[in-house]
């Protein structure tokens, strides 16, 4: 095998508050192939988030800092790039995508004026940018791409939304594409397209994806390695298929188990506090 | 005997203005458009949903906090336009409501003390200031929390907490039923099992009604009884939980099915 595209190594994100330092990510590592799906699940505070931002250096500033570790992005430590020479890769070689795109695009601007800006930084010329927006648009599936450009972000839907905001990671042709609970704020039918939207652009394009998500059933559809963190930490890192058949953590096995469900109809859930219970010596056997 | 059901509703309407520019005659959005349907003591009703379907809106009206365009609410029997001021007053202690955003549904500025005893002062339960402290550090046991929190305030507390003190709170003044509008949306999946387990025990426990407002169909299976299904301001299909997950009828139900995100591997 080739060496992955991107190689993290015992990262380490810290913020220092007034009363300490928080170790929002604390020792993690992970690979991603190129054209495969890495997911990244955890619930709110886990850290998976922030190991998202840390990959692209965004971590919001002066309290939040790298600590230690490497990213390694094609061979080379995206720790050791100059600010200019990490402005240059976000959103060429590497993009992303966040959970709320109406807060990721600008509301003062019309959608075509929002996509050609982004590539031109990147030295397209305007009317190259502008056939290339639209073909975009028609390969993220929206019915009208022509109508789209001349229209303001309220105007569109939240499924349209987050389809523009795809366009725009993808209109650099990035090789890895960060996203960051991409259907979190959408109805369950809109998610599915979303999902099999990103599913079918990384066939076309063969680019990697790092999926961050809370939702075990996402991960499933989409991802081929999967990476669970709690409280900073990775407490499990397996295939999809391994994960899902054989979860060997306790915090994972709860996570399974705290899934309602027809099935458990009638049953009370298993919660964190159950699966960390302290074992008694005379549990009853049944 | 037959009991009347706890909630009958029947051809309930609302519209809401909609003006494209101005000057332009008024037209109508019929956010819920004809919408019947009846729990019986003790059992949940999902209404389930996408975004725009009117779901809520049917919530909030049965709690009073919107007027309906059309049809009737009926309480136990009684409908809703017949009830004098002093019932409609009681009304509001009978049938209590959990939010989605615990966030925003407990005020800042009070602590859980006052956010608790504040709605059985004004419905009169308990005798003067020490039973409905009693009752208060009670409440926060039977939702699994120390009676301590009673002096703290709501920021010092975790999504999963605030939504158990927001259940306390409505617990309170003694309702038959509780509208429960996405109580577990915002919460991670860990703490969601937590509150559907409280939500079922006391369900249990108490008799209590619920009207289950959600999108969030694997809760649903879990937890309701029957299910509404709602598309554009209209119940398109109502059954048991068992006949819409196995047989459902209308295309858009198994649209909505198909799009759950099956927590299985598919090879």
């Amino acid at each position: 095998m080739s060496e992955p595209l991107l190689k993290v190594e015992n990262l380490k994100t810290y913020f220092s508050m007034s009363h300490g330092v928080v170790r929002a990510v604390d020792g993690v590592s992970f690979e991603i192939s190129r054209g495969k799906t890495l997911a990244i699940v955890g619930e709110s505070g886990s850290g998976k988030s922030m190991t998202a931002l840390s990959v692209l250096q965004l971590v919001p500033e002066p309290a939040g800092y790298i600590e230690s570790g490497r990213i390694v992005y094609e061979g080379k430590d995206l720790l050791d790039l100059t600010w200019e020479q990490m402005r240059d890769l976000r959103g060429k070689e590497i993009s992303m995508i966040f959970q709320e795109p109406m807060t990721s695009l600008n509301p003062v601007f019309t959608i075509g004026t929002q996509m050609i800006e982004a590539m031109t930084l990147h030295g397209t010329s305007r009317k190259e940018a502008k056939t290339r927006a639209l073909e975009l648009l028609r390969r993220v599936e929206l019915k009208d791409p022509v109508q789209a450009m001349r229209q303001y972000p309220h105007e569109l839907s939240g499924g349209m939304r987050q389809r523009v905001m795809i366009a725009m990671a993808l209109s650099n042709e990035p090789k890895l594409l960060i996203a960051d609970e991409p259907t979190t704020a959408l109805d369950v039918t809109v998610q599915k397209q979303i999902l099999e939207l990103l599913v079918k652009l990384q066939q076309e394009t063969g680019m990697a994806m790092l999926l961050i998500t809370h939702d075990l059933g996402i991960v499933a559809q989409v991802a081929q390695d999967v990476v669970v963190m709690y409280a900073g930490k990775v407490v499990e890192s397996a295939t999809v298929q391994d994960l899902y058949t054989r979860p060997q953590h306790p915090y994972t096995k709860a996570l399974f188990a705290s899934l309602p469900s027809r099935q458990r109809r009638g049953q009370p859930l298993t919660t964190l506090e159950d699966a960390f219970a302290p074992i008694s010596g005379d549990e009853p056997s049944q | 005997m037959n009991e009347p059901p706890v909630l009958k509703v029947t051809g309930l309407k609302k519209s809401f203005p909609k003006r494209k520019k101005l000057f332009q005659p008024k037209a109508w959005h019929w956010a819920v458009d004809g919408v019947s349907f009846e729990v019986a003591r003790g059992q949940t009703l999902a209404l389930v949903g996408e975004s725009g379907s009117g779901k809520t809106t049917v919530g909030l009206m049965l709690l009073g906090l919107l007027a309906p365009t059309g049809g009737e609410i009926e309480f136990e029997g009684k409908p809703l336009s017949h009830f004098t001021r002093a019932e409609r007053f009681a009304l509001r202690r009978r049938m209590q409501v959990v939010f989605q955003d615990p966030y925003a549904s407990l005020n800042a500025r009070m602590n859980i003390r006052e956010a608790i005893l504040e709605g059985m002062i004004v419905h009169g339960i308990g005798e003067g200031r020490e039973e409905r402290e009693d009752r208060a550090r009670e409440l926060l046991r039977q939702v699994s929390l120390p009676p301590e929190y009673l002096d703290r305030y709501p920021h010092e507390f975790s999504g999963g907490q605030r939504q158990r003190i927001a259940i306390a709170r409505a617990l309170s003044v003694e309702p038959t039923c509780i509208v429960l509008d996405e109580p577990t949306s915002a919460l991670d999946v860990s703490v969601q099992s937590q509150v559907l387990n409280l939500l079922k025990q006391l369900q249990q426990d108490r008799g209590l009604t619920y009207l289950f407002i959600t999108h969030n169909l694997e809760v649903v299976g879990y937890f309701a009884d029957e299910v509404a299904v709602m598309e554009q301001g209209k119940i398109i299909e109502h059954g048991s939980v068992d006949a819409i997950f196995d047989t459902p009828q209308m295309p858009y139900t198994q649209k909505l099915l198909g799009a759950i995100p099956k927590v299985e591997v598919a090879f």
